[in-house]
């Protein structure tokens, strides 16, 4: 088959490019991997989008976006995507086959970072958790351990004291990244123990989490921390492996764009958290699916003439 | 229309464990987003695979039992059952096509026997039946002087027959029941 424009990607900024190429006339085409709605799905309540002054939770907002999104003729398809090609216009090869387009906009945004240690893939869901928004619920009156340093550790880590018994902070450094007001506001939770300089080597327990084995980077001296739950948070990986071989990215593996959201290649943009320097909100996320749409549009245009 | 089974601490046994078809169930809450984006895939499965493949669901907020029992920690989480085990999970929301490919794998892994199908459709059909039954005396129940109209005989007649036959299906799960 082949489509106008190819949107790679069925968060905020996918589902809004989405409806814009639609509604200007292009045929279009969604692929998504997991569900509808991206990341936002996990927030409970989202404060900071306009527009809706009690708030509205992330599922609430997804499904309103995507219903709003596949209104004027928009494809989608449950795939995932293996890599793009320059091949007469593009070539986009899907686990569920290739497609050809005019255009593409990529707006597959990022994943948590894992810790890649022994133990944590197979405890995965029995105690190994990247959201404390989701998680946080099966750990009352628990001991559990956040790893991190950055504001989204601290954050997990003062959530997770409304429920947890205690809450161990463990971080790489000697000191924390997070905001000096957040900082602050951590220090001043009883429930919280910081472990400093120290990483965490293997998850253990039998069918969930029991202990983690620890060292100390400074010292070299290891040892093992008993606890229910261990939270990571040690960042966000860009999901941009598939386009390597084709478009320029920073060191972190973020796509590189100009204010028009046009990448490297012409004919391919990128639009919310997937791109170098984003904000990293919902709200940006949809004026970049707007701004990469148009410029789509403008392409396709050049192109026909 | 869902067929999914709401499950309890209470039911989780008899629902799950003593299920005579392979079993999936949902561990879901209120308040979990991806929970939201999975349920509408299994109502519709549900549908779909009735009588031969059951879907349930539970409450993690209202059934502390199961949720310790298991060992749930994350949700969505969905768990597979055969005969009373546990075979095969799938953590997080995922695509319909990955839980359909794992619901015809479990129909291959345990396929069911004929008379464990045949019950199955025959019970649930046995309940339509009485719930429409009850339906129909209700409102039988609330008007006066129809039974001189001879089309509303011919109805009253036949939901009689209807009573009858699905009184005849009943007895025959019965016998089944003591062949197995």
């Amino acid at each position: 088959m082949s489509y106008d424009i190819v949107i790679i990607g069925g968060g905020p900024a996918g589902l809004t490019s989405g409806l814009y190429s639609t509604r200007s006339g292009l045929k279009s085409m969604l692929v998504e991997q997991g569900t509808f709605g991206g990341q936002i799905l996990n927030t409970r309540l989202i404060e900071n989008y306009p527009g809706f002054p009690e708030g509205i939770s992330g599922a609430e907002l997804g499904e309103f976006m995507y219903r709003q999104a596949i209104k004027y003729n928009l494809e989608t398809r449950l795939a995932d995507i293996v890599q793009l090609d320059k091949e007469e216009n593009y070539k986009v090869s899907t686990s569920e086959g290739n497609i050809q387009t005019k255009a593409v906009i990529i707006a597959t945004g990022s994943n948590y970072r894992k810790l890649n240690i022994p133990g944590e893939k197979r405890l995965s869901g029995y105690g190994v958790s990247y959201c404390a928004t989701c998680d946080g619920f099966f750990f009352r009156d628990r001991i559990v351990a956040v790893v991190g340093g950055g504001d989204t550790a601290i954050t997990d880590a003062m959530e997770l004291s409304q429920h947890a018994s205690r809450v161990y902070v463990i971080h790489r450094r000697d000191q924390l990244r997070a905001g000096k007001v957040l900082q602050q506001q951590a220090f001043n939770r009883p429930k919280l123990e910081f472990i400093w300089d120290t990483i965490v080597d293997e998850v253990i327990g039998e069918n969930k989490v029991e202990e983690l084995a620890l060292s100390n980077v400074k010292t070299g001296q290891k040892s093992k921390l008993k606890i229910d739950g261990v939270f990571v948070a040690v960042g966000l990986i860009p999901n941009s492996q598939a386009f390597l071989n084709i478009l320029e990215l920073d060191k972190d593996g973020y796509i590189i764009t100009d204010e028009n959201m046009a990448t490297s290649a012409p004919g391919i943009f990128a639009a919310g958290d997937i791109r170098r320097h984003s904000p990293r909100q919902i709200a940006s996320a949809v004026g970049d699916g707007v701004a990469a749409a148009m410029s789509a549009f403008r392409y396709i245009q050049q192109q026909n003439n | 229309m869902s067929k999914v089974i709401e499950v309890t601490d209470q039911t989780f046994k008899e629902e799950v464990l003593e299920s005579d078809l392979p079993t999936e169930i949902d561990f879901w809450a209120p308040w979990c987003g991806p929970c939201r984006v999975v349920s509408p895939i299994y109502d519709r499965l549900s549908a779909e695979y009735e009588g031969i493949f059951k879907f349930c669901k539970l409450d993690v907020d209202k059934n502390p039992n199961t949720v310790a029992k298991y060992h749930i920690m994350s949700i969505p989480m969905q768990m597979f059952f055969y005969s009373g085990e546990k075979v095969d999970e799938i953590l997080g929301a995922v695509p319909e096509s990955t839980i359909l490919a794992m619901v015809e794998n479990m129909i291959k892994r345990f396929p069911v026997d004929e008379i464990g199908k045949l019950k199955t459709i025959l019970s649930s059909w046995v309940e339509i039946n009485r719930n429409y039954s009850n339906k129909f005396n209700k409102w039988a129940n609330g008007v006066n002087n129809l039974e001189s109209n001879l089309t509303y005989n011919n109805i009253y007649q036949t939901v009689k027959d209807v009573n009858n036959s699905s009184n005849k299906l009943s007895r025959a799960l019965l016998e089944l029941d003591g062949n197995k």
